[in-house]
């Protein structure tokens, strides 16, 4: 490399600015999300779930997405005893970071609804109007979980909402491989 | 580092830091386009720097600065147009037919470009994303001299892109052809029985591409490309010819991002100049290039 193209690498100085960390955008804390979804639930029973390799295989062959964490962060949600449904929470990958939400699913393997918790993205802030989640209510294994069939794609934010709904049919088989048993 | 120097650094800082503060579709890379269209309505501004250094005897270092702006008419059909710059910084060098010799060019104005791109299908929705684009491009700098030439160039690229991992794993394939015109203006003194056409030559220049882009961490990606380019020009048949590969880091978030590439050429073959002492095509390419790109959303 020569000198002059050394003393013009002060161009990649911007790098620096680059190197800034993001800021985070958290709309809603867990026990905030639950209370939306289940409000009339008297007690969440935190039963997080660890899945080894052939659990994830599995799910992988279920839902036909990977299941990439070992750890799934589950609730039991009871009212007076009685159980109303499955809390979950989830990560699924945005353009540029992770989008963490919340699905309540029914003992019978339905969406109760969904809530986003964080989402950090360009475009598609949409995710998070009640009117776009509410594509999501009723939804079981027996849909097709097709992009623009079952909920509407977000132009510019197709690979986030994509991946929501494969996250979403992903919990589903969760609940039907390891809770529909408990219900 | 001279004052010329300095301010041009200057600007470049001032260009990043407005980036950041007021200016984003996403590029992996520093030379392949993905194939995913800005949604409508919304608009991204781009500072490209590109750094294009050595001939391997001499001293030569072009710097290509570019400000683009493009805007999403429609989900699928994006618009944009750029302003060129240039600087250029060369001694020691002679180039029969394409470089009379020393030539210092502090910063420019070198020419425009106005484009457009149609995506037929959508990575993300229908598997494999595939767009089309077209871009017309004005120059009336040489950016290998540094001396006048006026340059209509007409670029028709297929981009296509697919997403594996749930977009942890990118994968693009680009393909274009351009055909240029291209009419240099008479230079006064040059060299005894130095060689310097000045009747209009047309150009057809295939380029290929492919690479691979992987998320190592949140907003981070770090990319691999290979790039293939030949000319063929009139009466010379197939001019020249070169290999480029090199790595990208990539810095992605909600309104900005960044990608730093390094890309040297590898091989290269075509017309070569006495003296060069590697097999290379340095006429009109370099040894390498670096090229860092801001861009920012809205």
């Amino acid at each position: 490399m020569s000198d002059s193209l050394l003393s013009n690498s002060l161009w990649f100085i911007p790098m620096a600015f680059v190197a800034a960390p993001a800021v985070a955008a958290d709309y809603l804390s867990i026990p905030q999300a639950q209370q939306l979804l289940f409000p009339s639930a008297s007690s969440f029973i935190e039963r997080p779930t660890l899945f080894d390799s052939g659990a994830r295989s599995a799910i992988k062959s279920h839902a036909g997405t990977r299941q990439r964490q070992d750890h799934q962060p589950i609730w039991r949600v009871e009212k007076d005893g009685q159980l109303q449904g499955w809390f979950m929470v989830d990560d699924v990958i945005g353009k540029h970071e992770y989008i963490t939400y919340a699905a309540a699913i029914t003992a019978d393997g339905e969406v109760m609804g969904i809530e986003v918790l964080s989402y950090r993205e360009t475009h598609g802030a949409e995710v998070r109007d009640e009117s776009w989640r509410a594509n999501f209510k009723g939804k079981s294994l027996k849909d097709p979980f097709k992009l623009d069939e079952d909920v509407p794609n977000i132009s510019g934010a197709t690979l986030s909402c994509r991946n929501l709904l494969d996250g979403v049919k992903r919990l589903l088989t969760i609940h039907e491989l390891f809770l529909a048993r408990e219900s | 580092m001279n004052k010329k120097r300095l301010g041009l650094c200057a600007l470049g800082l001032c260009a990043a830091t407005l980036s950041q503060h007021s200016i984003a579709g996403e590029d992996l890379f520093g030379y392949l386009k993905g194939a995913e269209a800005l949604p409508e309505g919304a608009s991204e501004l781009y500072q490209k720097v590109t750094v294009r250094d050595g001939k391997s005897v001499g001293s030569y270092q072009g710097i290509d600065f570019e400000t683009e702006y493009e805007y999403g008419v429609s989900n699928k059909f994006s618009s944009s147009v750029s302003a060129k710059f240039m600087s250029l910084d060369t001694d020691g060098l002679s180039i029969d037919g394409y470089l009379p010799g020393a030539k210092d060019i502090g910063f420019k104005a070198s020419g425009v470009e106005l484009g457009m791109a149609y995506m037929f299908l959508s990575p993300a929705k229908d598997d494999l994303g595939l767009q089309a684009s077209l871009s017309l491009d004005y120059d009336w700098i040489d950016k290998h001299s540094g001396y006048d030439k006026d340059t209509l160039s007409l670029e028709l690229g297929l981009q296509t892109q697919k997403y594996f991992m749930e977009g942890e794993l990118v994968w693009l394939g680009n393909m274009g052809v351009e055909t240029t015109y291209a009419d240099r203006a008479p230079i006064d003194n040059l060299p005894e029985d130095f060689d310097w056409p000045t009747d209009p030559e047309m150009e057809i220049e295939l380029k290929f591409g492919t690479g691979l882009s992987y998320r190592f961490a949140p907003n981070w990606f770090v990319s691999a490309e290979v790039l293939y380019e030949t000319e063929f020009e009139t009466e010379v048949g197939q001019e020249r010819w070169s290999w480029f590969a090199g790595p990208s880091l990539h810095y992605g978030s909600a309104n900005w991002w960044a990608t730093l590439t390094w890309l040297p050429q590898l091989a290269g073959g075509g017309e070569q100049f006495d003296g060069q002492d590697t097999d290379l095509h340095l006429i009109e390419k370099t040894e390498q290039e670096w090229r860092f790109k801001i861009a920012y959303n809205f």
